[in-house]
């Protein structure tokens, strides 16, 4: 009766796995989001952040294809235990995906309101791109976590996003001391903008991170100090 | 009213003949709670409820070992008399089975009057309505109370069988997948009642279906089996949400999300 | 494997020809006809002609079915036919006796006759009055000695017997159901010779041998009946701590109430025409005795048997006679058995 090969609820099973791959496929589109939005960024590329204004359809379209998904599934096959659980971590999953989207289109508004040619500051710039860099880690980072159900890593998750708390701070203070000039000041109040959508992102993985604790324990608890450290 | 009880089972073995059917089984069952038992067939869970009042002896060659505690009383002690232990573990079964013979008022009345307890008539006629009515089956049936109990629908017929189990005023109710026989809306008006008579009694239920398990039970103990052959165990029992959500044993796990039968 | 390619390939269609409904019935009446005029014409036996005609009309319904039809339905009808011209060959005997005993009963089916006795009647006239009287006492007697053991013993074999003593039991009692009436009533005149010397006849004698009789087809009848009580009965009056010998005494007996007594009746309409075992122990009388304790005792089976076996120089009244107490003894059975059938409507207990 426990024999391996018997699994009554293969097409349930298979069903849930389809749904975890589009979720996670979400954060690929993220990541895809997040690098053309970093590169218009440090290439003042207003076209290209158009691109990234309207791809965020299809992100926007993966979250209700998912949402429905777990909502079928919910109906109909009622799943429990591990099953349930990741269920619903999958809907908080899509959520955050979601938001990350969101804050993806933030920066890309933000390049055209500069005008053409700023005033750039490179030592801001350069850090801008560093923080983009360690929130794109983190996406990759919270992925993989989900995927492997491990739960290590996505606790090492908090600190990697302490580095981009860090590196946002450092931005607000470098943007308070920018100076007099009007347009240099206005670009850098812009440039903390762009450094809080990419501490929201920092933060979006970790709470992936911990629905991946979720899933594996049973047991939802927020990683550490990650959501209240760093502006909000 | 009767007071629920819990029991307490230590070590318990069960036995037909020689196969081993039930493995040391130590459980609490709580009172007024309802505790349900599921896991796959022939993993001993219904043998088990059936030792819970001894039922099991009428099944030939059947023993046990170990205790079942009912409030301080070892009900497998020497000294005591099965017939009186089952007129406090009262049994509601998978077959809604009605007494044929009787009609609807004797069958709630049956347990009083076959024990021979002398009774006026208004006194009965109390008791077989409050039995009624606390089996939900009262205002279906108050018109006809003499015509036959086989004559109601199923779900009616099990409510019946209720009625007439808590007629005598048990401790605990032991029900032996009381709905695998009624369609789904006699199913829910069972459950229903399930959770209402809690508030009086201690009530054990087996069931083969999980969902009936998670909507009605406060308690749910898995039990299972190595492979065909060996005894049945009680692989896990914990509050019926952690059950169904977070499960600490993998076996009951792979069970309640359905990845083996 | 595509399901078009098998719906258009291997199905066959859903509809198909069919013989006209009065084929089939055409075509036996044609041929038992032939076969009744073959039969008036020749010196063949009817009987013969009529078996051959049924197996000749399955094979041409076989034939003209399986052309138009095709093999299937053409089994199905010819066996059909077969199966009814079984039926109808297993009822010809029953049909053949009622209808010989009622000819042949009715010419002396009359009011003397069940008033009168046949004390000091030689020739014609007379009744059995007498010989009715000590059918029903000495069946009633032998009733009430063998259902209380009988019910008693079946109850002892399912609810309580177990092991080799319930084996051995069943076994025996199975060989009660096999013994030859005769032995039975010899076992009767040795069991009374033993304590009243030879050459005793008593109504109770039949009574005892006839419960022999009775008592495994009791037994029998009771524990089949006993086992279709639902065990989920049993289990509910346990499980409201009701004591074994009460549960079965007002659950279990009642439940299998209407069954019982069916058997009860079948095991009587058994023994009632029983004629070897009272014909040496209640002996052949002529008077009306109704009291079983008291010498010889005239009953029907014995009473048909005398008339048909010692006529007088006339023999038609005595032959006339035997035949009156035929039919009175089928009546008999007829009536315990409709009381039976009413006892079971009025009564019954539908056992799922």
């Amino acid at each position: 009766m426990m024999s391996p090969m018997t699994e009554p609820r293969r097409h349930f099973q298979q069903q849930l796995s389809e749904l975890e791959a589009s979720a996670l496929g979400g954060l690929d589109l993220v990541l895809g989001q997040l690098d053309r939005a970093l590169e218009a960024l440090e290439h003042q590329d207003v076209e290209l952040a158009q691109f990234v204004i309207a791809d965020d359809d299809r992100l926007d379209g993966r979250y209700l294809e998912v949402h429905q998904g777990i909502l079928s599934l919910l109906a109909l096959q009622s799943p429990v235990a591990g099953d349930l659980r990741l269920v619903a971590a999958l809907l908080h999953l899509i959520k955050h995906v979601e938001r990350m989207g969101d804050q993806c289109v933030n920066i890309a508004k933000l390049i055209p309101l500069t005008g053409h040619e700023p005033p750039v500051r490179e030592e801001i710039l350069k850090k801008i791109v560093q923080m983009g860099r360690s929130a794109r880690a983190e996406v990759v980072q919270c992925k993989r976590a989900f995927a492997d159900r491990d739960v290590a890593m996505a606790e090492d998750l908090i600190a990697r996003d302490r580095d981009v708390n860090l590196l946002n701070r450092e931005i607000f203070r470098m943007a308070v001391e920018v100076g007099d000039d009007l347009d240099t000041r206005e670009w850098a109040m812009t440039m903390i903008l762009v450094a809080r959508a990419l501490e929201r992102v920092g933060d979006n993985a970790v709470d992936i991170g911990e629905q991946t604790a979720f899933v594996v324990t049973g047991l939802f608890r927020e990683f550490s100090d990650a959501s209240n450290s760093g502006q909000r | 009213m009767s007071s629920a009880k819990s029991v307490e089972v230590s070590d318990l073995d069960l036995y037909y003949g020689s196969f081993h059917a039930v493995q040391n089984v130590n459980m609490t069952i709580q009172p007024n709670k309802v505790t349900a038992l599921i896991g796959s067939s022939g993993c001993g869970k219904s043998t088990f409820l059936r030792s819970l009042n001894r039922m099991h002896e009428l099944v030939h060659g059947a023993r046990v070992e170990g205790s079942v505690i009912l409030e301080g009383q070892d009900i497998y002690a020497p000294d005591v008399d099965p017939v009186a232990v089952r007129s406090q573990v009262g049994m509601v079964f998978q077959q809604p089975n009605p007494f044929p013979t009787m009609s609807i008022y004797e069958n709630v009345a049956a347990g009083l009057r076959l024990n021979s307890r002398r009774m006026k008539k208004p006194a009965m006629d109390e008791i077989v309505e409050r039995s009624l009515r606390g089996a939900n089956l009262w205002e279906e049936v108050k018109n006809r109370l003499e015509r036959a109990g086989s004559g109601l629908s199923g779900g009616q017929q099990q409510r019946l069988c209720i009625a007439r189990a808590i007629a005598v005023e048990p401790e605990v109710l032991l029900m032996d997948e009381p709905c695998s026989a009624l369609d789904p809306v006699a199913t829910l008006a069972i459950e229903e009642l399930i959770r209402e008579l809690k508030v009086n009694y201690t009530i054990v239920i087996v069931t083969h279906n999980m969902q009936q398990a998670s909507r009605a039970s406060d308690i749910t103990g898995f039990f299972n089996l190595e492979e065909s052959g060996k005894p049945g165990r009680l692989v896990e029992i914990d509050e019926t949400e952690t059950i169904f959500s977070n499960p600490a044993n993998k076996a009951t796990e792979d069970y309640v999300t359905g990845r083996f039968g | 494997m595509s399901t078009a390619s098998v719906a258009s390939s291997a199905r066959a269609p859903i509809t198909h020809d069919s013989l006209p409904a009065w084929g089939p019935w055409a075509v036996v009446g044609g041929v038992l006809l032939a076969a009744v005029a073959l039969g008036s014409a020749t010196e063949v036996a009817l009987g013969v002609l009529l078996l051959l005609g049924v197996v000749l009309s399955v094979g041409v319904v076989y034939v003209w079915s399986r052309a138009v039809e095709g093999s299937r339905r053409a089994k199905d009808r010819s066996v059909t036919i077969a199966v009814t011209a079984s039926f109808l060959l297993a009822i010809a005997p029953l049909v053949s006796v009622l209808y010989t005993v009622l000819s042949r009963g009715l010419a002396r089916f009359d009011a003397p006759f069940f008033t009168e006795t046949a004390r000091n009647v030689v020739g014609e006239g007379g009744g059995a009055s007498h010989a009715i009287v000590g059918t029903l006492v000495i069946t009633g007697v032998a009733t009430l000695a063998s259902v209380p053991i009988g019910i008693m013993a079946a109850i002892y074999l399912h609810e309580y017997g177990s092991g080799r003593l319930k084996k051995a039991l069943t076994f025996f009692v199975d060989v009660m159901t096999g013994i030859p009436s005769i032995v039975a009533g010899l076992f009767a005149v040795a069991l009374f010779v033993l304590f009243f010397g030879p050459g005793i006849r008593l109504g109770v004698m039949g009574a005892v041998a006839l419960s022999v009789l009775m008592i495994p087809i009791v037994v029998r009848s009771t524990e089949e009946m006993l086992k279709i009580v639902p065990d989920g009965l049993r289990e509910a009056s346990y499980a409201l701590g009701v004591p074994k010998w009460r549960t079965i005494v007002k659950v279990v007996l009642p439940t299998a109430l209407a069954g019982i007594i069916t058997g009860v009746m079948v095991a009587v309409a058994r023994v009632i025409g029983e004629t070897a075992p009272l014909l040496i122990t209640t002996g052949v009388f002529s008077s009306m005795n109704s009291n079983p304790f008291d010498g010889r005792m005239s009953n029907l089976p014995v009473f048909a048997f005398n008339q048909y076996k010692f006529p007088g120089a006339i023999p038609e009244p005595y032959i006339d006679r035997a035949w009156a107490a035929a039919l009175t003894l089928i009546v008999i059975v007829m009536t315990l058995s409709l009381a039976a059938r009413l006892i079971y409507r009025r009564f019954g207990t539908d056992i799922r």
